[in-house]
C-alpha cells in the first residue's frame, strides 16, 4: 500500500512540473522546423543552436534546424531540394537567386501567406507585417500559383539602389581638385580631371576603375531588370534620374540594352578613355576583373570607380584601403524590384508545419533577441557588448558568420562599434527616403524565351563586357554585335518583355 | 674496351633501333609533353608560396617579388575541419574503391563467362545507363528518400560504386587474358564457382583490376558534387575536395554577380581565400593521389602490354 501511494505521488509531482514547463506553449505540439539560408560562413553553430531552441521551446514550442547555404552551392542545393520536395520548411529566396521568387511563387512551390481563406499573416505574423514599410509589403505582391498575394517574408535590409562613383580623395586632392569637381561633372565630362591625374602617375596607372555593367548603368540612368539575365543583361529600362517616380526618357518600355543611342555614346565615351590609357585592359576580362578590382582598390591605384551604395559603406571603404573614400551619388536612391525584393524568405509547400514556420518568422522579424542570436551569435562567446552598448566582434565569430542581409528585419540588430550608435536612425531615414520606380514589383519571366536567351547569353558574353569597357572599338564591333543580337532573336525576347510589361501595368 | 657479348647483342639492339635523329626528336617531343605536365603544377607550388602582395603588384609569376608561407600557415589554423576532411578523403577513397573494383569484377565476371545465358541482356542492362540517364533530380529522390543516402558516409559512396564503362573494361580485359581453357580446367579439378574466380583468374587479371581500381580511386579522390547535394548539414562528412570547390564557387558567383550585390559583395570578398591559399589546397590535393600513381603504374604498364604477347 505504502509503495503504491509513493507512486502516485511521485506520479502526481511528475505531471505538475510537466504541465507546469509547458504551460506557455500548452496548446501546440512539439514541432521540428528546418530553414534554408544564403551566403553564410558557418562552420559551427552548436551554442547558437541550443540557445536558439531553448528560446523557441517557450516561445512557439519548436526547434530549429538550419542549413547554411553559401554562396557558390546556394542555386543548386535549394532548387535541387525544392524539386525534389525535402522537408525543409523556408527557404531563403529572392529576385536574383535560382530559386527566383516570382518563378517559383508560379511552379506552387511558396505557400501563399495571405491567402483569404487561411490568411496566415493575419493569423501570426500581423506584428511583422506592420513593421514593415510599405514598399516591402507592396513589392512581395506577385502573381503566384494561389493568385494575386504574397508568397514570402521581404526582410528589412538595404532596401534602396544608388549608384556611386567611388573616389579616392586623397588622389583628388593631390592634383588640386575638390569633391565638387566630381559632383559638378557626369561621366562625360571627366575627361580633363582623368587626364591630368593620368599624367602625374605615371603609364601604369589607369585612374578609372570599373565594373563594365555597373558603369554602363551609371552612364546611361539604366536599371536592373528584374527577371533579365542575371549573368549579363540583355534589357534596358530607363529610368528618370531627376524624378524618380516619373517616367523616364522612353516612357514604360523595355529597350534592347545594346541598341539605343545612350548606348552608342556612352561606348564610344568608354572607347575614347581606354585608349587615353584611363581604364586597365584588365577590366575586360570577365574571370578575373572582379579580383583586379578588389587588388587595385585595396592598394589605393584608382582615382574613380563604380560602386553600388549600400549606407556607410565610404566609412568601410576608407578603412580597408587606408586612403579616404567618399561616394558621389550618380542619381537618387530608387527602389526597384531587384531591391524590394532583394532577400526574402519563403514558406515551402512541402512544409508539414506552414503555421509553425510562420510564427517563427514572425519572431524572427521583431524578436530583437532571436534575431540577434541567430545574426550576430551568443552574446559573451560570438560578440561582447562595449561600454556604449555596441557589439564588439570576437574572435569566435569567424566560426559564426551567417549573411546578415539575408536573414529578415536586420533593424532589430545592436549596432556594431563601426557603425555608431544613430546607425538604424539614419538607415531608417535613408532608405524611407527612396522612392519607387514606376515599374516596380514587375520582374520579366523569360521561361517563354529561354532559347533565346540562351543564345543572346552567349553573344553578349562575347562583346558586352569588351564594349562596357572601351577594350574594342565600338565602330567596328557594334554594328557586328547587334547583327548577332538580332539573328539570335534579341526582337523576339524583347517584344516578350514589352507585352509582360504592358499586361502588369494594365493589371495594376 | 667492350666486351664481346655486347658485340654479339648488337644486330639484336639494332633490330628495333632507330636512328640518332629520330630518337632526338622523339626525346624532345616527349620530353616537351613531359614538361607541359609538370610545369603548371611547378606554377601552382611556385604561385602558393608566393606572397599576397606579389601577387597584387605582378600577378602570378615563376619569380615572384616576395616568398611567404603565409597560405600554408593559414591553411593548418583552419586545423580540424581540413585534416577531418583529409581523412574523410581518404577514408572515402579507400573504401569506396575496395567495394567498387568488388563490385566491378563480381559484374564483369559472369558476362564473360560464355556458359552465361543471361549475359547479353545484363550486358546491355549496364550499357544502357551509359546513354540513358534519369535526369538529377529523379536520382537525388531515389538516393536520399528511398535508399536514404543523406548526411553520412554511405551517400558518398554508394552512387559511384559502379560504373558500366569500368565493366566494360573488366570484362574486356577478362576476354583478352583468361583462357576459357583455365577455367574449364579448374572445374575440373573440383574449384567451385568463387574458388575459380578469387584464387584463379583474380591473380591473372590483376593489371585489370590495378587499372579500375585507379580509375575508381581517382574518381572517389576528386568527386565534390555527391557532398554538394548530400551533405547539408553534418559538415563534419565534408571531402577535401569540396572544402576546395566551395571556397572556388563562392569567388566564382562574387564574381559573376557582384554587379548585382553591390556593396555587399566587399563584405563577401572578406571571408573569400587569397589566391595563394587556393593553390596551397590545391597542393594539398593533389600530393596524395600523384604519390599513389608509382604504386599503381607497374600494373598498369602491364596491362598495356600483357594482351599483345599472345601467341
Amino acid at each position: 500500500m505504502r509503495k503504491i501511494l509513493a507512486l502516485l505521488l511521485t506520479l502526481l509531482l511528475t505531471a505538475s512540473v510537466f504541465t507546469f514547463a509547458t504551460a506557455e506553449a500548452a496548446s501546440l505540439t512539439p514541432a521540428e522546423l528546418t530553414i534554408m539560408f544564403h551566403g553564410s560562413n558557418v562552420t559551427d553553430d552548436s551554442a547558437v543552436l541550443a540557445k536558439v531552441n531553448e528560446y523557441l521551446k517557450d516561445k512557439i514550442n519548436a526547434s530549429l534546424k538550419v542549413i547554411w547555404g553559401t554562396w557558390g552551392d546556394f542555386d543548386e542545393t535549394s532548387t535541387m531540394s525544392l524539386n525534389a520536395g525535402d522537408p525543409i520548411d523556408m527557404y531563403f529566396t529572392c529576385s536574383w537567386s535560382q530559386d527566383e521568387y516570382n518563378a517559383y511563387a508560379k511552379k506552387g512551390m511558396w505557400v501563399r501567406l495571405d491567402d483569404p481563406d487561411n490568411n496566415l499573416i493575419e493569423k501570426y505574423a500581423a506584428d511583422l507585417w506592420a513593421t514593415l514599410p510599405q514598399v516591402l509589403t507592396d513589392g512581395a505582391k506577385i502573381q503566384g500559383s494561389d493568385g494575386l498575394g504574397v508568397y514570402a517574408v521581404p526582410g528589412y535590409k538595404d532596401i534602396a539602389t544608388q549608384n556611386c562613383w567611388d573616389i579616392n580623395v586623397d588622389l583628388l586632392t593631390k592634383y588640386g581638385y575638390t569633391l565638387d569637381d566630381i559632383r559638378n561633372a557626369d561621366y562625360y565630362s571627366f575627361g580633363d580631371i582623368l587626364k591630368t591625374v593620368k599624367a602625374g602617375e605615371g603609364d601604369s596607372f589607369y585612374p578609372l576603375l570599373v565594373e563594365g555593367m555597373v558603369l554602363e548603368r551609371m552612364a546611361t540612368n539604366s536599371i536592373i531588370v528584374a527577371g533579365d539575365s542575371g549573368s549579363t543583361n540583355l534589357l534596358s529600362y530607363y529610368m528618370n534620374p531627376t524624378d524618380i517616380s516619373a517616367e523616364g526618357p522612353y516612357g514604360n518600355v523595355m529597350l534592347n540594352k545594346f541598341a539605343t543611342d545612350e548606348y552608342k555614346k556612352f561606348v564610344e565615351k568608354t572607347r575614347e578613355y581606354y585608349l587615353a590609357g584611363y581604364i586597365d585592359p584588365g577590366l575586360a576580362v570577365a574571370d578575373t576583373a572582379n579580383d583586379l578590382r578588389k587588388n587595385k582598390q585595396l592598394t589605393g591605384q584608382y582615382l574613380i570607380g563604380t560602386q553600388s551604395y549600400s549606407l556607410g559603406y565610404e566609412l568601410q571603404a576608407s578603412q580597408e584601403r587606408n586612403i579616404h573614400v567618399e561616394m558621389v551619388p550618380c542619381t537618387p536612391a530608387y527602389v526597384d524590384t531587384t531591391s524590394s525584393q532583394g532577400a526574402m524568405v519563403a514558406i515551402s509547400t512541402a512544409s508539414a508545419n506552414p503555421e509553425r514556420a510562420m510564427m517563427f518568422l514572425n519572431l524572427l522579424n521583431t524578436d530583437p533577441y532571436l534575431m540577434m542570436l541567430l545574426n550576430y551569435g551568443v552574446e559573451g562567446i560570438h560578440y561582447t557588448l562595449n561600454a556604449d552598448g555596441l557589439v564588439q566582434f570576437t574572435d569566435k565569430r569567424a566560426d559564426y558568420q551567417p549573411w546578415t542581409n539575408g536573414m529578415g528585419n536586420v533593424t532589430l540588430l545592436t549596432p556594431t562599434a563601426d557603425q555608431g550608435k544613430d546607425f538604424w536612425d539614419t538607415f531608417k531615414a535613408y532608405y524611407g527616403a527612396a522612392k519607387k520606380i514606376p515599374i516596380i514589383g514587375f520582374t520579366f519571366d523569360a521561361s517563354n524565351v529561354q532559347v533565346e536567351q540562351s543564345a543572346l547569353v552567349n553573344v553578349a558574353a562575347e562583346y558586352a563586357l569588351a564594349l562596357d569597357t572601351g577594350a574594342v572599338d565600338p565602330a567596328e564591333k557594334l554594328p557586328e554585335f547587334l547583327q548577332k543580337l538580332s539573328d539570335a532573336g534579341m526582337q523576339t525576347y524583347v517584344d516578350e518583355a514589352n507585352a509582360q510589361l504592358t499586361a502588369f501595368l494594365a493589371a495594376q | 674496351m667492350l666486351p664481346t657479348p655486347s658485340v654479339t647483342r648488337r644486330p639484336n639492339l639494332r633490330l628495333n633501333a632507330v636512328s640518332a635523329p629520330t630518337e632526338t626528336v622523339f626525346h624532345a617531343v616527349l620530353l616537351l609533353f613531359s614538361l607541359f605536365c609538370v610545369v603548371p603544377f611547378l606554377f601552382v607550388v611556385i604561385i602558393s608560396f608566393t606572397s599576397e602582395e606579389s601577387i597584387r603588384q605582378i600577378g602570378y609569376s615563376f619569380v615572384p617579388q616576395s616568398w611567404s608561407t603565409q597560405a600554408y600557415a593559414y591553411v593548418f589554423r583552419i586545423g580540424d575541419a581540413l585534416w577531418r576532411s583529409y581523412f574523410n578523403s581518404f577514408f572515402i577513397t579507400a573504401v569506396g574503391t575496395a567495394l567498387s573494383v568488388l563490385m566491378t569484377l563480381l559484374y564483369a565476371y559472369p558476362l564473360f563467362r560464355r556458359d552465361f545465358r543471361q549475359r547479353h541482356f545484363f550486358n546491355f542492362l549496364s550499357f544502357f545507363t551509359m546513354i540513358f540517364g534519369g535526369g538529377l533530380v529523379p536520382t537525388y529522390i531515389i538516393c536520399k528518400n528511398v535508399l536514404g543516402l543523406s548526411e553520412n558516409y554511405a551517400a558518398l559512396i554508394v552512387p559511384m560504386l559502379f560504373s558500366p564503362f569500368n565493366v566494360i573494361i573488366m570484362r574486356t580485359f577478362l576476354q583478352t587474358s583468361v583462357p576459357t581453357e583455365l577455367i574449364e580446367a579448374a572445374t575440373i579439378d573440383g574449384s567451385g564457382e568463387y574458388h575459380t574466380l578469387f584464387r584463379i583468374v583474380l591473380p591473372v587479371v590483376k593489371p585489370g583490376v590495378a587499372t579500375v581500381a585507379l580509375l575508381n580511386a581517382l574518381a572517389y579522390w576528386n568527386e565534390w558534387f555527391l557532398a554538394l547535394l548530400y551533405i547539408r548539414q553534418n559538415t563534419d562528412l565534408i571531402p577535401l575536395q569540396y572544402l576546395l570547390m566551395k571556397m572556388q564557387r563562392n569567388a566564382d558567383f562574387i564574381a559573376k554577380n557582384s554587379h548585382l550585390l553591390g556593396a555587399e559583395a566587399a563584405n563577401v570578398a572578406v571571408n573569400l581565400p587569397s589566391q595563394s591559399l587556393k593553390m596551397a589546397l590545391v597542393v594539398l590535393i593533389v600530393v596524395p593521389i600523384a604519390c599513389a600513381y608509382p604504386f599503381f603504374q607497374r600494373f598498369v604498364v602491364a596491362g598495356l602490354t600483357i594482351g599483345s604477347v599472345k601467341g
